[in-house]
């Protein structure tokens, strides 16, 4: 685990933030806690142009109650994963693009706009991806309250109970 | 009279044609599927599609040309039809010859693949648009080599008829010795024609989908379908009648011997098929033209040296 | 030229040298490509949404199903990420049959897109080849797991089959076999001009290109970054595995197929050593039903390149998070870049070098009704097959087949 601790070592003492932030929770793993976006967006150049984490293999997005949990998997000469993660409240999920740097994220990202919701900044225009044509606006399906037992995929019409209780309420009145 | 068109239309013309090109059509795909290790069709099968398709309901595009849409079809099969009558398959005789005839055969030949491009065109799809500009760019590509290598052989028999060369070769045998790489490139050339592998560009289907036929079904891609197979029995013959004319006198011997020599042609060509992979399109031409037609003019050359030194 | 001159042509959504939909606008240029659109995403069923109602051991079954090909490596990736989130460790003789099944699955998948790549370029020959040949293959996995390509060895702790003396020797035959064909396969590459002719130059992707898209597996293997997750972060026992990784430095279509004939090769030394050295014992460890809390990264190599799955656990029954980024996902993004100044003519066999598929990039999800599970082998298979026609009228008992088909 040399050379991960040494990783560590050195951002931490470049980035005093980061300190207790970053764990190597086995060989070839490096994975923070969640930053800000600010934080987040003072370490990544460093990683990527200093510790040689250039190749992006993924990003993945998470439901965290209040926030949304964008997961960078980050890969480098040696095939250690760094899982950067960043964090943006559900009410402004703003992040930035990061398919300029790593143009391997470019689809990843699309998804996270279609499937959370979330507002990624610089991300060039393209189809969505990957919902169906049709999807109705506002649906993000991966978020944990997004629940398809009220997808009608037919009508492509999305009605949480509260809605459809009123809806009923107003029939039969 | 009666008799004539008796000939013409029934046997060995149009009808002889049809059926043996089924018949064909069976042994090409018989031979492809053996050499891949699969089991292959019944006999009946190219019958049994052309029925079939016969059958179908015929949906022509609404941006499409209707006339020509569906005067193609039967255009080109009449002119490999009409070609037919001047390749001798009973015998030495053609149904038809005069003097010059090779070359009516050679036009009436490039008359289906002109229709093929114009289908192509006037679908006015995507597809069939680049499967038909294809088309074109290949006829360019093989249409030389294969006109001079067929016209090579007549230098020597001095005649420009395909019953005339017939006779000639079948009286001096040998003399076939001196255009084996006319008959080379004449079979490379007719496997290009036929649009099929390695030649097969216009109509790839998993580029192009089927090229200029794309948009073609129900009975007007059944004659389409049927016109192809005659065009593969027309070359095997007019190959056969000008490059391996051994002839016995007998008759029915003489008509057991066309059989064995196209077939023979035909095997060449399901070989070549089976072992190669499809080039592309700018391949092919520079195939055709940097050794076929090289080729087929050193041919030339050596033919007219031949005729010059024997004193033919 | 002028924009006047250029053709838009749609490859896709439906189209013959496409296996599953996808859609392609490529703008010509007379034959030459001058731009490309890649247009994903008709596959999406969302299999992530899924994986977050249901138990660990159903979700084994669901991500089987994540792609037909590659159904045992998702497995695996999932399996031995939530045995390290539970801190079980798996017997040696499962590690073992997880790299054997894992190499069998390769060699499989290799010798399909051998066949799906000869189709491409028009040579139908080299295809019916190939696919009479993974016939072979994919009878030794229907023997194993009971069924071609879903074939549900892992489980969390284990393996599902055990190998049998008899069964051993069925695989010896098999590889014994399939190592002729694939050596005679190395030699069409080699020589074979027409073949040469349309793969050598297409689809050019250099290395740092090839990094900087994040390709992976046979892609960037052959354009010479030496990058396998057996080797790099070695997973089950291949650390213990003498094997080479194949690399190649033609960067092209061509240099792709060298790869994937190499790999093949080597696969077949990997099914060797397994067969021999693999200890008795037990083939499954005991699993907690709740795993405990934790997040985990987990990656394997599959047929197509780097499998990584991310799992969190909440310390129930159920995932709180199941990510899968299969390797077609990552290929993607170089595709464009492989398109660009090709002729129209190399698009399938560009698009398909990449080995791609559809269903892993875009997650596809096939529940079935839960129905109560029974083990069958072929003949009961076959049984009961013949008895549910007889039950509609028909009689198909009268149709002969063979015990063990030989291929070769």
């Amino acid at each position: 685990m040399q050379n991960e601790e040494a990783i560590i070592q050195q951002l931490v003492e470049k980035f005093s933030l980061l300190k207790d932030k970053l764990h190597v929770p086995r060989a070839k793993r490096i994975v923070s806690d969640f930053l800000t976006r600010e934080e987040f967006e003072q370490v990544l150049p460093y990683v990527r142009e200093e510790m040689g984490f250039y190749r992006a293999s993924h990003v993945l997005g998470t439901d965290e109650g209040e926030d949304l949990g964008f997961i960078y998997l980050l890969t480098n000469d040696e095939g250690i994963i760094f899982a950067l993660k960043e964090k943006a409240p559900k009410s402004n999920p703003k992040i930035s693009s990061l398919s300029g740097e790593y143009p391997s994220l470019e689809f990843h990202e699309r998804e996270l706009v279609s499937l959370f919701g979330a507002e990624v900044e610089g991300l060039p225009k393209g189809p969505p991806y990957p919902l169906p044509d049709g999807w109705p606006e506002g649906n993000y399906p991966m978020r944990k309250e997004w629940n398809q037992e009220y997808f009608d995929p037919h009508t492509m019409t999305y009605n949480p109970p509260a809605e459809t209780q009123k809806k009923e309420a107003e029939k039969s009145d | 009279m009666l008799l004539g068109l008796g000939k013409i239309l029934i046997f060995p013309g149009f009808l002889f044609l049809t059926v043996y090109s089924l018949l064909f059509e069976y042994l090409d795909r018989k031979v492809y599927a053996r050499l891949q290790n699969r089991m292959g069709p019944p006999w009946y099968q190219p019958l049994a599609d052309f029925l079939k398709l016969i059958g179908k309901e015929v949906i022509i595009p609404a941006e499409a040309n209707k006339t020509m849409f569906q005067v193609l079809p039967v255009i080109s099969l009449s002119a490999v039809a009409a070609a037919f009558i001047y390749v001798p398959v009973l015998g030495k005789e053609a149904i038809a010859s005069f003097e010059g005839d090779l070359i009516v055969v050679l036009y009436f030949l490039t008359i289906p693949t002109m229709c093929l491009f114009l289908a192509g065109w006037y679908s006015r799809g995507v597809y069939a648009t680049v499967g038909s500009v294809r088309t074109l760019t290949q006829l360019f590509a093989y249409e030389v080599p294969l006109f001079m290598a067929l016209l090579a052989p007549a230098l020597i028999a001095k005649t420009w008829s395909v019953t005339g060369m017939t006779a000639f070769f079948a009286e001096h045998p040998l003399y076939i010795l001196i255009n084996i790489p006319a008959l080379f490139v004449a079979l490379v050339a007719a496997q290009g024609k036929l649009e099929r592998v390695p030649f097969d560009t216009p109509e790839a289907e998993t580029e192009i989908v089927a090229g200029p036929l794309v948009e073609y079904s129900g009975r007007l891609l059944a004659i389409f379908r049927i016109t192809i197979d005659c065009e593969l029995v027309m070359i095997a013959s007019l190959v056969s009648a000008i490059f391996l004319p051994f002839m016995t006198g007998n008759i029915a011997l003489d008509f057991v011997l066309y059989l064995v020599k196209t077939v023979a042609v035909l095997l060449f060509l399901a070989l070549m098929r089976s072992v190669m992979a499809r080039l592309r399109i700018e391949q092919m031409v520079n195939f055709c033209w940097k050794y076929l037609a090289p080729i087929a003019i050193l041919q030339i050359v050596i033919n007219l040296l031949v005729r010059g030194w024997l004193g033919l | 030229m002028t924009e006047y001159n250029r053709v838009v042509i749609p490859i896709g959504p439906q189209h013959p040298s496409l296996k599953e939909p996808a859609c392609f606008t490529v703008t010509l240029e007379g034959e030459k490509i001058v731009d490309a659109v890649i247009g994903i995403g008709y596959n999406h069923r969302g299999i992530e949404k899924a994986c977050e109602s249901r138990y660990y051991t159903q979700i084994i079954y669901l991500l089987e199903r994540v792609c037909g090909i590659c159904s045992h490596t998702h497995t695996t990736a999932f399996c031995q990420g939530v045995e390290e989130l539970a801190g079980v460790e798996i017997p040696r003789r499962a590690a073992f049959i997880r790299v054997l099944v894992a190499e069998i699955e390769r060699l499989h998948s290799h010798l399909l897109w051998l066949g799906v790549a000869a189709h491409e370029i028009g040579f139908d020959t080299m295809f019916m080849y190939t696919w009479r040949d993974r016939e072979a293959v994919l009878d030794i996995l229907a023997e194993l797991g009971g069924n071609r390509v879903n074939y549900s060895i892992n489980t969390i702790g284990g393996v599902r089959r055990d190998i049998d003396d008899s069964l051993k020797q069925d695989i010896l035959k098999m590889v014994d076999a399939l190592e002729e064909q694939v050596k005679y396969y190395r030699e069409l590459a080699r020589s074979e001009t027409t073949l040469a002719a349309r793969l050598a130059g297409v689809g050019k992707l250099s290395r740092e290109d090839a990094l900087k898209y994040g390709a992976v597996g046979p892609v960037i293997r052959a354009s010479g970054v030496d990058f396998d997750i057996r080797k790099v972060d070695p997973y089950a026992v291949y650390g213990e595995i003498p094997f080479k990784v194949v690399t190649d430095t033609h960067a092209d279509v061509f240099g792709r197929t060298v790869v994937r004939v190499l790999e093949m090769l080597e696969s077949i030394e990997i099914i060797r050593y397994c067969l021999e050295n693999m200890p008795d014992g037990e083939i499954t460890a005991k699993a907690p039903r709740r795993i405990p809390a934790g997040e985990v990264i987990s990656r394997t190599e599959a047929p197509r390149g780097e499998d990584i799955h991310y799992i969190r656990s909440n310390g129930t029954e159920i995932p709180d998070r199941v990510r899968v980024r299969a390797p077609s996902e990552a290929n993607w993004h170089a595709m464009k870049q492989m398109l660009l100044g090709q002729y129209l003519a190399d698009v399938p066999i560009t698009i398909a070098a990449i080995d791609p598929c559809f269903s892993c990039t875009d997650r596809a999800i096939a529940v079935n009704s839960g129905r109560e599970t029974e083990l069958m082998d072929w003949p009961r298979l076959r049984q009961y097959s013949v008895d549910w026609y007889k039950k509609r009228g028909i009689d198909v008992s009268s149709v002969k087949m063979p015990e063990r088909r030989s291929y070769f």
